[in-house]
């Protein structure tokens, strides 16, 4: 019985992890589907969105505002923007004008702005970690003798909001106009931009809803750790990609599915072998998983045209 | 005129809102608490000032495109017609060679390190060439091969104290070794999976080397490791058992500055024998084979060459080289550790590689240069510095992105219509 | 064109380098340490601590009639960039140093500075394998790893006595080699360590780690490495009821935990070394501090401070500015500084550096642990 438990209490863990991956990897993958290119600046996205939220929650408290709800539903609201102003201005200044030429062009400009953002917010806010006390404290409890498995309130939000979100944008690319066309974009942009849809203003919508995602992310995260630093953002986009790769790239629920895998990989090598070889396992499970299937778990294979 | 007034107005509040949120506010620590400190009149002028020039810039931005186009058509950046004849060409190679040779003693020991480091990343450069340039495939974790050379070097020396020169070969042929290893998992993958895979690999031996603190030293890293010495003669105050130090052997001072020089001119021996190596390689059937791979490798496999092969050659080759850079950067700073193997490292490299423009070497070495210089050069900045890097990584693929010397090949195209 | 192009980049190399040689009638002391980077904010406290020296001595007339400069050299804790910095402060004739932080910085840049004949002094690299290679010129202002390890493992075994104890590191060079020396010390007193692993620091979430602890009802954890990891681990062990007594070496003992943590870092064991800051003999230049909102409680400022005092001193007292005049200097004499007496080894070490067990308050304040102060050993 213990032994399950503690099974449990580490399959919770790893859906909480993996649902963070989960919802900064959505962003990955949609920019992928639609440009085909790796937007490596998109952890430091949710980065800033990070900074954003606690700058809004400490101001408030500040002002003597209390209520929790008024502060997370602001500095949702705050972050979203901000974040979206932010990864509109990077699509226009750094990705737009390389758009035409190779996708390496791309990447490494995506990288160069990776590491502008890291150091501007460096310089802008300091080296030091911040902190902010938890907002939604507490959890259950059950699980009886010798091991009680502890389930906080935060991890079920989180889990809950990944999942909530990932059906929404679902519907919202199957359903919508503007889904609609980014669909078309992904497939074949030249046919969509003779078709009278306006690529660029889908482009930028795709990175904004990203964005708005990344904000997301960074509003849960930030209430469930805490803390902030430049540099949080570099190692969860990170594993975000690779949890985008492992779904299938281009693919939402790929990109979800991708992140609990990983999340759950990673806790259970915590778990049973050393969290020393985390990273070893989850980058390892990826090699197996594209050696017999590169295109991802939930991807279309690429036929190649000749 | 009119109609730029809304775009115009959208981009300055744009930037209002970004500096806003993230230069106008700043999050600080009290004690315990954190609070938020908006910043002074100074930094919101600032902030307003810079809205203002985004305005103007947006109501300009067809002139000045329309000027760049013009100018764009102009200059191109070429070899000087002069370089274009064989012989010329060779001469001023040898100058070069022979420029870059003199330099050592003309030059002060720190910008001589420096020119080791480029060297090093130039050799890094080329070899990563050979496998994202001339055969197409998207390598992110070249650093693994880099970690592999330097610390197979670092520990043959530390365990079985093999010097400079006994473990460099063995180092060569342990980084191809896991070139061809690491080229098996990659055969089917394409474009983006192939990057991420390979990324991962880099990865995996980086945090292994972490991990095993046992043998690799962990994050303590391995530290006195030796230079290569000159036949029996060894670079330092006082030479170990058997061998001769290098000022006694020729009667002068010591002077610190001499191992570094000649750190210099080994680096740059093998970076020149690197560079001819890839040189005769692209004019081989195996480097046609490596471009044929990149530009089409269906039309490849119809015509009778084994992607597998090929891909498998591309790798291996690629990564030897940069087990040889890495032995020489382990010499040459002595001490290595997990550190200095990070992800950033490939993403340097690959800039070089793509600033450079794929396939071309000179540009690669150009690209090299300019990458180690720059963030040297910038230390005037102090904190800025890696801002400005990143900045002007992002600058040079928007303003060039074919890279400095694009490689030209002699080609014919069909003129349709 | 290509030789035009390399001869003006290099031009320019030599150039900037040269244009921060310092002015005549100065001593330019380098300060060399992570301006960027992830550990930019140890970096700071370095750089506020020996700013700050700097200031007071030369308001005070400077030393020898000349005034002292200082210069900041940005090494990221990088090996590779420590030796640039390294080769740069050659080139521009400084011929002091104070860094550099990450012991993996220092040690391939102490190689340098050795075989130039600069003096260095690091405020906070605790590796011992700096001071293992007998260089004349190189002292340190901080203890090592292997000093106060053994003054937590001691405590632990003396005191504390768990059932069931845990090491864990963040695979960092401090961090890994605070913890090792602990479980040494533990494991020759007789306790057995249940687990003993490493996490990677900048991951946000340990919870497999406290769960697999809370698991192996691990009653005692030994952290080895930084705050805003273990404020983190803190946090999370409280929300997923693991209750167990943690301790941590100096790098733990920031305010800042209590910020991460909250009610979580209560009762936190830290060895720190004494707290200079409440020394009484030290009011003004706390106070200095505070005056320009500055924090000395960082547990690098103090040695920062001290480095620059060390070498003011020495150069006074020996009337000259050679490196290797000062050394011996050091070497020889006791100097009493903010962080209290110094005595130097041969190799470099100080003889005393003292230790001390705090308790940890959820306010961000300390009180001595009541079972004593525990001494160091003289460094091996």
């Amino acid at each position: 019985m213990e032994a399950s438990l503690y099974f449990l209490q580490q399959v919770i863990n790893g859906l909480t992890i993996g649902s963070t991956y989960a919802l900064i990897a959505i962003g990955y993958t949609m920019v992928y589907g639609i440009i085909g290119m790796i937007n490596f600046a998109h952890g430091e996205i949710y980065m800033i969105s990070t900074y954003v939220v606690f700058i809004v929650i400490a101001g408030l408290s500040m002002l003597g505002i209390d209520s929790t709800a008024f502060l997370i539903v602001a500095a949702l609201l705050v972050a979203i923007v901000v974040a979206s102003a932010h990864a509109f201005a990077v699509e226009r200044v750094a990705y737009r004008p390389v758009r035409g030429s190779k996708r390496l062009i791309a990447l490494i400009s995506a990288i160069g702005m990776s590491i502008f953002l890291q150091n501007y917010i460096l310089l802008a806010q300091g080296s030091r970690d911040k902190a902010i006390p938890s907002l939604l404290p507490g959890g259950w409890q059950f699980g009886g003798d010798g091991f009680a498995v502890n389930l906080s309130y935060m991890q079920v939000i989180i889990f809950v909001v990944t999942l909530v979100s990932m059906t929404v944008l679902a519907l919202f690319i199957s359903r919508s106009r503007l889904g609609r066309a980014c669909r078309a974009c992904s497939q074949d942009r030249g046919m969509a931009n003779l078709l009278g849809i306006n690529t660029d203003l889908v482009i930028s919508m795709t990175f904004v809803i990203g964005a708005a995602l990344a904000a997301v992310a960074g509003l849960l995260l930030g209430m469930y750790y805490g803390v902030v630093n430049p540099y949080i953002g570099f190692l969860a986009g990170l594993k975000a990609f690779t949890a985008a790769v492992l779904g299938g790239i281009g693919s939402i629920p790929g990109a979800v599915l991708g992140g609990l895998i990983l999340g759950v990989a990673e806790a259970l090598t915590g778990a049973y072998l050393s969290t020393e070889y985390n990273d070893v396992v989850s980058f390892g499970l990826l090699i197996l998983i594209l050696l017999f299937r590169p295109w991802g778990i939930l991807g279309k294979p690429e036929v190649e045209k000749i | 005129m009119k109609g730029k007034l809304l775009p115009a107005f959208f981009a300055a509040g744009l930037t209002l809102l970004l500096g806003a949120s993230v230069l106008g506010v700043q999050l600080q620590s009290q004690g315990i608490d954190t609070v938020v400190m908006v910043h002074g009149p100074l930094t919101w002028l600032g902030l307003f000032a810079a809205a203002v020039v985004v305005f103007a810039y947006q109501l300009i931005k067809g002139r000045v495109q329309r000027v760049r186009e013009k100018a764009r058509q102009g200059s191109r950046f070429r070899l000087p017609a002069f370089l274009e004849n064989p012989a010329q060409r060779r001469l001023m190679i040898a100058l070069a060679i022979g420029a870059l040779l003199l330099f050592p003693f003309l030059a002060e020991r720190s910008a001589i390190d420096i020119a080791t480091l480029t060297l090093i990343y130039v050799m890094l450069g080329l070899g990563l060439n050979v496998v994202v340039g001339l055969a197409g495939l998207l390598d992110l974790g070249y650093v693994g091969f880099y970690a592999v050379g330097a610390y197979t070097y670092a520990l043959l020396n530390s365990y079985f104290g093999f010097s400079f020169w006994e473990a460099l070969p063995i180092a060569g042929g342990m980084t191809a070794l896991f070139g061809y290893l690491l080229g098996f998992p990659v055969l089917r993958l394409r474009g983006d999976y192939l990057a991420i895979v390979t990324l991962g690999f880099g990865e995996i031996i980086r945090i292994l080397l972490n991990n095993l603190t046992e043998i690799t030293g962990g994050p303590n890293g391995i530290a006195r490791i030796p230079e290569p010495s000159l036949f029996n003669l060894q670079f330092a105050r006082r030479a170990d058992e058997g061998y001769t130090s290098f000022h006694e052997f020729f009667g002068i001072a010591y002077d610190p500055t001499h191992k570094v020089m000649y750190l210099y001119i080994l680096s740059l021996l093998f970076a020149l024998a690197v560079a001819y190596i890839i040189y005769r390689l692209m004019r081989m059937p195996i480097g046609r084979a490596w471009e044929a791979l990149r530009e089409d490798d269906i039309a490849c496999r119809s015509l009778g060459l084994n992607p597998t092969a090929v891909k498998l050659s591309a790798f291996t080759i690629g990564a030897s080289f940069a087990g040889i850079a890495g032995s020489i950067f382990a010499a040459r700073q002595g001490f290595i550790s997990p550190l200095s193997f990070t992800f950033i490292e490939s993403a340097i490299v690959l800039a070089i590689v793509v600033l450079g423009g794929m396939g071309s070497q000179l540009g690669v070495i150009l690209a090299a240069i300019a990458m180690t210089l720059l963030p040297e050069i910038a230390r005037e900045f102090n904190e800025y510095r890696m801002l400005l890097f990143g900045l002007i990584m992002v600058l040079m693929m928007v303003w060039r992105p074919q890279g400095l010397l694009p490689l030209k090949r002699p080609q014919m195209e069909l003129k349709r219509g | 064109m290509n030789t035009i192009m390399r001869k003006s980049l290099l031009a320019l190399a030599i150039g900037a380098g040269m244009t921060s040689l310092s002015a005549q009638a100065e001593i330019t002391i380098g300060l060399a340490g992570p301006v960027t980077g992830p550990v930019a904010q140890y970096g700071d406290m370095q750089f506020i601590g020996a700013e700050m020296a700097i200031e007071r001595i030369n308001a005070q007339g400077g030393v020898n009639g000349e005034m002292l400069k200082g210069v900041k050299y940005d090494d990221a804790c990088e090996p590779k960039q420590a030796v640039a910095v390294a080769n740069q402060i050659v080139n521009d004739g400084v011929q002091f140093v104070v860094g550099h932080l990450c012991s993996s910085a220092t040690q391939p840049a102490s190689d340098i500075y050795a075989e130039e004949g600069i003096l260095m002094i690091t405020p906070a690299s605790t590796s011992p394998t700096i001071t293992e290679a007998g260089y004349e010129t190189v002292f340190r202002t901080i203890g090592r790893d292997d000093a106060q390890g053994p003054v937590a493992g001691r405590f632990i075994a003396e005191h504390i006595k768990p059932e069931n104890m845990a090491i864990i590191h963040d695979k960092q060079q401090y961090g890994e080699g605070v913890a090792t020396a602990v479980r040494d010390t533990v494991e020759e007193a007789g306790i057995d360590v249940a687990v003993f692993e490493g996490i990677t620091a900048g991951q946000q979430n340990y919870s497999s780690l406290v769960s697999k602890l809370k698991r192996e009802n691990v009653d005692f954890v030994y952290y080895g490495g930084y705050h805003p990891e273990l404020g983190l681990i803190l946090r999370q062990a409280k929300e997923l009821g693991f209750d167990a007594q943690f301790m941590g070496p100096e790098g733990v003992g920031n305010p800042d935990i209590s910020k991460i943590a909250g009610e979580a870092s209560e009762g936190l064991l830290v060895t720190l070394p004494q707290a200079f800051e409440t020394d009484p003999k030290n009011a003004d230049l706390v106070a200095a501090f505070e005056a320009k909102n500055q924090d000395p409680s960082g547990p690098f400022v103090m040695p920062a401070y001290t480095a620059v005092y060390l070498m003011a001193e020495g150069m006074k007292a020996t009337e000259s500015t050679d490196p290797f005049e000062v050394a011996e200097y050091l070497h020889q004499n006791t100097s009493d500084t903010p962080i209290g007496e110094v005595k130097y080894d041969e190799s470099g070490d100080l003889e005393e550096f003292n230790f001390v067990v705090y308790n940890w308050h959820a306010d961000g304040t300390k009180t001595k642990a009541e079972t004593g102060e525990a001494q160091s050993d003289t460094a091996q």
